[in-house]
């Protein structure tokens, strides 16, 4: 059964949330993103229908937030608060229900990451943690992490200064660089710090993505192997069997587009050889070269 | 807010985090500010917003710095609240926090800066109204008390106490309908607009009575005449001016 960080909110249901959690966490730079671009149509390949959700996505705050940051003129404490309710948001309409349905969520960033801006912003960690109390506890939480000599290079050099993830609403005295080097440093230090205290799983980014990817996948088989593939079945067999067969179906075509796209030199099948219909499951095991075995015709 | 220079990570001369000034949880910040923090709480039809703007109107002529801040009124937010409630995205939960966001950007904006200024300010409802309605909503007690812990205690907290009927019948003769959310329609208690209001505002109301003791809140009887209510508001905000003429502008 899944839990939460201490509280429930109203008509939140924790049975039956059969799917899998995964937080990519980490700061600015670090190459989350990519890495969730190609994770997703790796999951997809395998065979599992995969939600991927982030930052200022939710249809209530996505906007609201870009709009209040033009401004320049958001303060600390209603930053923290937009952002929650923006992450409760997708929590409630994105993250359970998909998790009900037996998907994989791929989140590129989760409570962590807002918990370390209130903090290095000054808020009181009780106070940010009694907020996010209500989260759900995840499967897994991949914290990508690099060095701050590394970190900062990799940023500004491949997109230039920001006036939020340089920290500017903390340090305007300094100049951007000064600025962004201690902020992102602070965070650092709190992500360090979040790293011990929810035990995150820590992955060296400092290496070229493609190692960074084979690190992950091997993680994310292991956590796969463990219960998934039992309570997929069950779920293929019984009263979803067919329309959960449908989604997959469905996301493996999404997914061969999607992947065509963005990595061309994979491997891939043609979606109508992988016989998902009726009885399904992509065996999925390492070949120990960090790659996942292909499905089985 | 002060930055402590720190560590030295590589090239980079490295600070700490700042440091919270206050304990953010449950504090309500008992502040020390020159200025004055007024607040009206009530349910709909109580009654409150006319004895605040009656309030308004007499400190002024007295020569003080009024400033008045309304519940759900931020620049920044206040599309994003309009958004959920015009598509009912809103459950109990978001409709918290978009209004805890919205109260977070008036309290960093004006109401905290006001106070320091010396100013008298004036709110119509207040953290008050959120643990009453978001309870009522079904959200943990505790978990919205913990959310506003950034917030300012008020010098008073006036809760104008009326029955529902009073109040009904008082919107009812106002305008015509019962809003969405205002009538707890996303609860699904009753199909009818004015069923569903009777039922949520009844639950506001015990919500209120049992905030009474636990805030200090000043009660004042709503179905007495609006002068005499008026009258017992501005004696009691008089007995908390006394000590504070530097919010006064000089003539």
């Amino acid at each position: 059964m899944r839990e939460t960080y201490g509280k429930l909110l109203p008509g939140m249901r924790l049975s039956d949330l059969a799917g899998k959690l995964i937080v990519i966490e980490g700061t600015d730079g670090v190459g989350r993103t990519t890495q969730i671009d190609l994770l997703k149509p790796w999951l997809e390949e395998l065979g599992h229908a995969v939600l991927d959700t982030g930052m200022t996505r939710s249809l209530l705050a996505g906007d609201g937030i870009r709009r209040a940051k033009e401004g320049n003129n958001l303060g600390r404490v209603t930053q923290s608060l937009f952002y929650a309710t923006d992450f409760v948001d997708r929590l409630e309409n994105e993250i359970v229900p998909a998790l009900r349905a037996g998907f994989i969520v791929l989140t590129d960033r989760y409570i962590y990451s807002l918990m370390a801006r209130a903090i290095v912003r000054g808020m009181d960690p009780l106070w940010i943690r009694s907020i996010f109390s209500v989260a759900l506890k995840p499967d897994a939480v991949f914290y990508l992490r690099l060095g701050i000599e590394q970190l900062v290079p990799r940023v500004v050099f491949s997109r230039g200064f920001d006036y939020w993830e340089s920290g500017m609403d903390l340090y305007p005295a300094h100049d951007m660089f000064d600025s962004f080097c201690n902020y992102q440093a602070a965070m650092l230090a709190e992500f360090d710090r979040l790293s011990e205290e929810f035990h995150f799983e820590t992955v060296d980014a400092s290496t070229d993505a493609r190692t960074v990817f084979s690190h992950l996948k091997t993680k994310i088989l292991r956590l796969l192997e463990e219960d998934s593939r039992d309570a997929f079945r069950t779920l293929l067999s019984t009263r979803s069997g067919e329309s959960a067969a449908r989604r997959i179906q469905e996301a493996a075509v999404a997914a061969e587009r999607v992947a065509a796209e963005r990595c061309a030199d994979a491997r891939m099948v043609p979606v109508e050889n992988l016989n998902l219909l009726p009885a399904p499951v992509a065996v999925h095991a390492s070949n120990g070269n960090g790659h996942g075995a292909l499905p089985q015709k | 807010m002060g930055i402590t220079s720190g560590v030295r990570i590589g090239p980079f001369e490295v600070f700490a985090p700042i440091q919270p000034a206050v304990s953010m949880v449950r504090q309500y910040g008992e502040h020390h500010f020159p200025g004055r923090l007024f607040v009206v709480e009530g349910i709909d039809g109580s009654g409150k917003s006319t004895q605040l703007s009656l309030l308004h109107k007499w400190l002024e002529s007295r020569g003080y710095g009024v400033v008045f801040s309304e519940w759900n009124s931020s620049a920044l937010v206040k599309d994003t609240t309009k958004l959920g409630k015009k598509k009912k995205l809103l459950t109990p939960a978001t409709f918290s926090l978009i209004h805890s966001t919205d109260f977070a950007d008036r309290t960093e904006r004006s109401i905290l800066p006001l106070l320091k200024a010396g100013a008298v300010v004036l709110c119509d409802r207040y953290i008050y109204t959120a643990f009453a309605r978001d309870v009522a909503r079904g959200m943990d007690r505790e978990w919205v008390r913990d959310l506003y812990g950034f917030a300012v205690q008020p010098t008073v907290a006036f809760y104008f106490r009326v029955p529902l009927e009073t109040a009904i019948g008082r919107l009812i003769d106002a305008r015509d309908g019962f809003k969405f959310y205002e009538a707890g329609m996303d609860l699904g208690l009753s199909d009818d607009p004015e069923e569903s209001f009777r039922l949520f505002q009844g639950r506001i109301l015990d919500e209120y009575e049992k905030m009474i003791p636990e805030f200090g809140l000043t009660v004042i009887d709503a179905t007495l005449p609006i002068e005499i209510q008026q009258a017992s508001v501005r004696q009691i905000v008089k007995s908390h001016l006394a000590a504070a003429k530097e919010v006064r502008v000089q003539p």
